[in-house]
C-alpha cells in the first residue's frame, strides 16, 4: 500500500515536473516563437507595426561591410521592410553596404519660373508642366503630404529620355524559369516646364515606344503610349501586332489586370502608376530603409527562388512612407504602402495588400544607379544591344536598372534588368519617332 | 538534281527547328547590323464529322520553316558605317522566306490526283527596303499593306489578295496574304489645326496584280467545290428532257500582271481629331474576286453544249473611312468603325434573267457595294473565371449591302453538282450542276472573340471565337488553347465547329454546317507544335 502510494506520489511529482518543464519551455518559447511567426506574417498590419515600431539601432553600418544572414536581427530587420523578410533573408545572402550619399541633381531643376499650379480638392495636381519637382518641401503635418510625395515621384525630372533595353525573367518557386522576355523601351519627356520638347504638343507629358524582340511569339509587337499633363486625361495607346500588320487602339483605364504573364499590374508601375483621385491618401512619416539605390551594375538574383537582388550594393536611405487606399470597392488592393526616396523621389519599395484578406498580394523593389557613376562603374550592356554609356554622364539623374516584382499569392516573381542609357531627342526626331506613322508598320 | 534539292529542302524544314533552337531564341544578332528570327512549325489538321473518333481523316500535315532577317545598312546618316547618306537617316532591308512541306500528300493515296499541287512551297514571301528621310519614309519591295479596323473580313484590307487554297481564311491573314511588289510612301505631317498625328500614305503597285486564289480540285481539303457531290465535275447539261455533253472553255482574262496600264494605287490620310483616330482611304485597283463572263453558249452540230467563258477581274474603286476611339469613362471600351463603298464588284447573273437584268447577255455584271463595320474591344474582368487577368473581348458587326442590287445576282462559289436525272432515272457517269445561290441585298455577320491567359506566368492562353450569320443562321466556333511550353516550344490545340440554327442557306461567308455533312464535312481538330528560335 505504501509502495503504491509512493509510486503514485512519484508519478504525480514527475508529472508535475513535466508540466513545470513544459510550462518553462512554453514561457521561453513564447518569447521567441512569436518573433519567428512574425517573420512569416505578411499582413498589412504587420507592415504598419514595423513602420511604427522598428527603428535602426545606434550602430551605424560601415561602408564596404557585407551583411549576411547573421546580421539579420541586429541590423537588417530594422532596415528591410518587414513584409519582404520572407524573400530577402536567406542563408547565403550578401548585402554590400555603401555610404549614404547626397546625389546632386541637375541645376536646371532648380530654375524658377512663374508657374501657377495647385492641388485641387481631390489631390490632383493642376497646371504643373514639369521641369522640376512640383513640391520642394514635404511637411509631415501637411494634409496633402502623401499626394505631394507621389506628385514629386510622378513628375521627377530625369525619369524619361532614355533608351532602355530590358530582359525579364518570370520565375516560380524554387527558381523554376517559366519565360524570358527581351524588349526595349524608348521614352521622352515632352513637358519641360517652360516649354514642350515639341512646340505645339504642350498637352503631352511624355511619350514612350516599347518593342519586344523575344520570345518569337511576341517579337515585333510594339506599343506607343502618350501620357498627358492633365492627370484626368487617360493615356492614349496603340499596339502593333506583327500578325495583324496594323496598330490597334488600346485602353489605358484598365490598370489592375496582370499583363503578359508578369507579376505586376499597370498601377504598380514605379510603385504607383494609377490616378491620384481614385485613392485615399495618408502620409505615414519618414523611415530609413535599405535600398539598392546606386548599384554597381544590374544585380544578380538570389534567394530560395532567385527572386531578389543578391551580392549587390545597398544604401541606407531616408524615405517618405505613403499609404494609398483605393476608393473602388472592387479594386484588388485594400492598401498599398510605398517607400519613396526623400531626396531623389524614386520609389524603392512598394507593398500592395489583397482586398480579400489584407495579406501581401504584390510587392516590388527597384535597382537604381546614379548617372555620374556610369564612367567609373559602368553597368552591364544589354545582351542584344551595345550602347555608349558616356551619353548618360552629366545628366545628374538616377537610371533605373531594374526591379523585382513578386506576387505572394501565386507565388511567382518577375525580375527585370534594364540596361538604361540616356537618349535625347531633337524636336523633329521625337515628332517622327513618336508618331502614328511609326506605329503602322513594324519589323514585319 | 531537282530531286536532291527537294529532299534537301524537306530535310531543312524538318531539322531547322531542332538545330535553330540550339542556337538562340527570339531575334538573333549577327554583329550590330544584322538580325535573324524565325520558326519551324508542324501543323496537323484532322477533319471530323458526326463521329469524332471514327469519322476523322488527316487533311494536312503541314511543316513550315520561316526565316526572317533585317539588315540595318544605314544608320544615323551613315551607309555601311562608311558613306554619308545625305538626308537619309536610316535604311533597312527586310526579308521573310517560307518553306513548306505537307506530308499529307505523301501519306494519303487520295491526294495522288492533285499532282502534288500545294504539297510544297519555297518562297521569299517578303523582301523590302525601308528608307527614312524625315518627315518622309518609303518602303519599296514585296510587301503587305493592311488598312482598316476590321478583323478577318474584307472591306479596306483589299490591297493584298489572299491565298485561300490550303485552309480557307482560317489562318492568320499575315500568313495567307499574297505579298505584292509595291512602293509605299508616307509623309509624316503632324499637327494641322485641330488634327493631330496626321500623315499621308501613298501606295503604288506598278504592275503586280494577283487575284485571291482558291483551290477547286477535289480532294484538296479546302477546295471551293460548292455543295452537292464533291468528287465529280459537271459534264452534262439537261435541256428539256435531253441530256447533252458539256464542254467548257475558259479564257483567262485576268489583267496581265506585267503591264503598267494595270497599275494600282491609293492613298490614306490618317490622324487624330478630338481623341478619335480616323482615316480617309481610297484605292484604285482590280477586284481580287474573279468573275466569269459567258462569251458564248449553245449546242453544236454534234449535240454538245459548248460554253466559252472568260474570267475577269474588273477595276474597282474603294473609298473608305475608319475611326477608333478609346472611351475610358463609361464603357471602358475601344470602339472601332470602318465603312467603305466599292464599285466594280463582280457578280454573276442567273440564267434566264430578263434583258434588263443581264444587259450584256453574258451573265456578268459589276455592282456597287457598301460595308459598315462597328466593333468594340474591351478588357473585361470575369473574376469567377480568372481572378488575375482580364479577358480581352472583341466583337464586330459587319454589314455589306449591294447598292444597285437586282434579284438575279448570284454568288459564284456554291454550285450544286448532282447526278443527271432523265425521266426519273439517274444516268450513270453523267452529272449536272445548278446554281441556286441567289445573293441577298444585305449581308450580315457578327463576330465575338474572348481570350485570356492562365497559369502563374500566363503560359496557357485560351481563345474562343464565334461568328454568326443571322440571315443564313450559319455559325462557326473556334476553341483554341495555346501552351507556351518553353521559350522555344509552343503547342496549340484547337477545334473548329461549323453549325447552323435552321435551314440550308449557305450564306455569303462560308459559315454554317452545309459543309459539315458526311462527305463534305469540315469540322476540324488542329494540333500544332512550333519551335521558335
Amino acid at each position: 500500500m505504501k509502495n503504491t502510494l509512493l509510486l503514485s506520489l512519484r508519478r504525480i511529482y514527475s508529472c508535475r515536473l513535466f508540466i513545470k518543464k513544459l510550462a518553462i519551455f512554453a514561457i521561453s518559447a513564447s518569447l521567441f516563437i512569436p518573433a519567428l511567426l512574425h517573420a512569416e506574417d505578411q499582413s498589412y498590419q504587420s507592415l504598419r507595426d514595423w513602420i511604427d515600431n522598428y527603428r535602426p539601432g545606434d550602430e551605424a553600418l560601415t561602408p564596404g561591410q557585407h551583411l549576411t544572414i547573421n546580421d539579420r536581427e541586429s541590423k537588417l530587420e530594422a532596415l528591410i521592410p518587414h513584409t519582404a523578410w520572407k524573400y530577402y533573408f536567406f542563408d547565403d545572402m550578401d548585402m554590400e553596404i555603401a555610404a549614404t550619399r547626397n546625389y546632386p541633381m541637375s541645376d536646371d531643376w532648380e530654375k524658377e519660373w512663374p508657374v501657377d499650379y495647385k492641388l485641387d480638392d481631390d489631390g490632383t495636381l493642376v497646371g504643373f508642366t514639369g521641369g522640376r519637382f512640383p513640391f520642394t518641401e514635404i511637411h509631415a503635418d501637411d494634409p496633402m503630404a502623401a499626394q505631394k510625395v507621389i506628385w514629386n515621384m510622378l513628375w521627377r525630372p530625369g525619369t524619361n529620355d532614355q533608351t532602355m533595353p530590358m530582359v525579364t525573367w518570370l520565375r516560380g518557386e524554387n527558381g523554376k524559369l517559366d519565360r524570358i522576355m527581351e524588349y526595349t523601351s524608348i521614352n521622352t519627356t515632352y513637358a519641360r516646364g517652360d516649354h514642350s520638347l515639341v512646340p505645339g504638343y504642350e498637352e503631352v507629358k511624355s511619350k514612350r515606344v516599347m518593342e519586344f524582340r523575344s520570345p518569337r511569339d511576341m517579337a515585333g509587337a510594339k506599343d506607343m503610349s502618350i501620357s498627358y499633363v492633365d492627370h484626368h486625361r487617360e493615356n492614349s495607346g496603340w499596339l502593333y501586332m506583327p500578325a495583324q500588320r496594323k496598330p490597334r487602339r488600346t485602353l489605358a483605364s484598365e490598370r489592375t489586370g496582370e499583363l503578359m504573364g508578369m507579376d505586376m499590374i499597370r498601377e504598380d508601375n514605379s510603385g504607383f502608376g494609377g490616378k491620384v483621385y481614385e485613392n485615399n491618401w495618408e502620409y505615414l512619416g519618414k523611415r530609413k530603409i535599405l535600398a539598392t539605390n546606386n548599384v554597381k551594375t544590374n544585380p544578380e538574383f538570389g534567394g530560395d527562388s532567385l527572386w531578389v537582388p543578391h551580392k549587390t550594393r545597398w544604401e541606407v536611405r531616408d524615405t517618405h512612407v505613403v499609404l494609398i487606399k483605393p476608393k473602388r470597392e472592387d479594386h484588388p488592393y485594400s492598401a498599398r504602402v510605398v517607400f519613396v526616396d526623400a531626396e531623389t523621389f524614386w520609389t524603392h519599395w512598394m507593398f500592395a495588400f489583397d482586398a480579400k484578406d489584407d495579406q501581401l498580394l504584390r510587392m516590388n523593389q527597384h535597382f537604381l544607379k546614379y548617372s555620374e557613376d556610369y564612367d567609373k562603374e559602368p553597368p552591364a550592356q544589354a545582351p542584344y544591344l551595345k550602347q555608349d554609356f558616356s551619353e548618360t554622364l552629366g545628366h545628374k539623374v538616377f537610371m533605373h536598372l531594374g526591379q523585382t516584382d513578386i506576387n505572394a499569392k501565386k507565388p511567382h516573381a518577375t525580375m527585370t534588368h534594364c540596361f538604361t542609357n540616356k537618349k535625347e531627342f531633337t524636336a523633329a526626331r521625337a515628332k517622327q519617332f513618336y508618331s502614328l506613322r511609326n506605329m503602322i508598320s513594324g519589323r514585319r | 538534281m531537282l530531286m536532291y534539292w527537294n529532299q534537301f529542302a524537306k530535310l531543312f524544314v524538318f531539322l531547322s527547328a531542332t538545330l535553330a533552337s540550339m542556337l538562340s531564341w527570339g531575334i538573333i544578332n549577327f554583329g550590330e547590323d544584322f538580325e535573324l528570327e524565325g520558326y519551324a512549325k508542324t501543323y496537323n489538321i484532322m477533319k471530323n464529322g458526326a463521329s469524332f473518333l471514327h469519322d476523322g481523316e488527316l487533311t494536312h500535315q503541314r511543316n513550315t520553316a520561316q526565316l526572317e532577317g533585317k539588315y540595318y545598312f544605314l544608320r544615323d546618316g551613315q551607309a555601311f558605317n562608311r558613306f554619308s547618306a545625305g538626308p537619309i537617316e536610316e535604311a533597312t532591308f527586310t526579308f521573310l522566306g517560307r518553306a513548306v512541306y505537307d506530308a499529307a500528300y505523301d501519306i494519303r493515296d487520295s491526294y495522288d490526283v492533285l499532282n502534288d499541287r500545294g504539297k510544297e512551297e519555297y518562297k521569299i514571301r517578303e523582301a523590302f527596303v525601308d528608307i527614312l528621310m524625315a518627315p518622309f519614309s518609303l518602303r519599296l519591295g514585296k510587301q503587305q499593306v493592311v488598312w482598316g479596323e476590321t478583323d478577318n473580313f474584307r472591306a479596306l484590307d483589299v490591297i493584298n489578295p489572299l491565298d485561300r487554297t490550303w485552309h480557307g481564311t482560317r489562318e492568320s491573314w499575315e500568313d495567307i496574304r499574297i505579298p505584292l511588289w509595291m512602293a509605299r510612301g508616307i509623309w509624316d505631317i503632324g499637327k494641322i489645326g485641330s488634327f493631330d498625328e496626321t500623315f499621308l500614305e501613298v501606295i503604288l503597285i506598278p504592275d503586280d496584280f494577283k487575284p485571291t486564289i482558291v483551290a477547286t480540285k477535289y480532294p484538296r481539303p479546302w477546295a471551293v467545290r460548292g455543295i452537292g457531290l464533291q468528287n465529280h465535275d459537271a459534264n452534262s447539261v439537261l435541256i428539256g428532257n435531253t441530256l447533252h455533253d458539256l464542254n467548257v472553255t475558259v479564257i483567262d482574262g485576268a489583267p496581265d500582271e506585267r503591264k503598267f496600264s494595270n497599275m494600282q494605287g491609293g492613298f490614306r490620310f490618317k490622324g487624330i481629331w478630338n481623341e478619335i483616330d480616323f482615316s480617309i482611304n481610297y484605292f484604285y485597283g482590280f477586284s481580287q474576286t474573279t468573275g466569269v463572263k459567258v462569251k458564248s453558249a449553245g449546242l453544236d452540230s454534234f449535240g454538245t453544249f459548248n460554253t466559252v467563258v472568260e474570267t475577269v477581274n474588273p477595276r474597282i474603286n474603294v473609298f473608305g473611312v475608319t475611326a477608333s476611339f478609346s472611351e475610358d469613362r463609361y464603357t471602358q471600351s475601344v470602339f472601332r468603325l470602318e465603312s467603305t463603298i466599292t464599285s466594280g464588284v463582280p457578280v454573276a447573273i442567273a440564267a434566264g434573267a430578263p434583258r434588263r437584268a443581264n444587259p450584256n447577255g453574258n451573265s456578268f455584271d459589276t455592282a456597287r457595294q457598301s460595308v459598315v463595320m462597328i466593333g468594340v474591344d474591351r478588357p473585361t474582368w470575369i473574376p469567377a473565371l480568372n481572378s488575375l487577368r482580364t479577358f480581352f473581348i472583341s466583337t464586330q458587326f459587319f454589314w455589306r449591302r449591294y447598292l444597285d442590287y437586282n434579284n438575279y445576282y448570284q454568288g459564284g462559289a456554291f454550285y450544286d453538282v448532282q447526278p443527271a436525272v432523265v425521266n426519273g432515272s439517274s444516268v450513270p457517269g453523267r452529272y449536272v450542276s445548278t446554281n441556286n445561290n441567289r445573293l441577298d441585298q444585305d449581308e450580315f455577320v457578327i463576330t465575338f472573340s474572348a481570350s485570356t491567359s492562365y497559369g502563374a506566368a500566363g503560359l496557357w492562353k485560351p481563345l474562343f471565337v464565334f461568328a454568326y450569320d443571322p440571315r443564313s443562321t450559319g455559325a462557326y466556333n473556334k476553341i483554341k488553347m495555346e501552351y507556351l511550353y518553353s521559350k522555344h516550344l509552343v503547342f496549340t490545340l484547337e477545334q473548329h465547329l461549323y453549325w447552323r440554327v435552321s435551314g440550308n442557306d449557305q450564306g455569303p461567308w462560308g459559315l454554317g454546317s452545309y459543309l459539315a455533312e458526311p462527305g463534305i464535312r469540315r469540322n476540324e481538330t488542329v494540333f500544332s507544335a512550333t519551335y521558335q528560335f
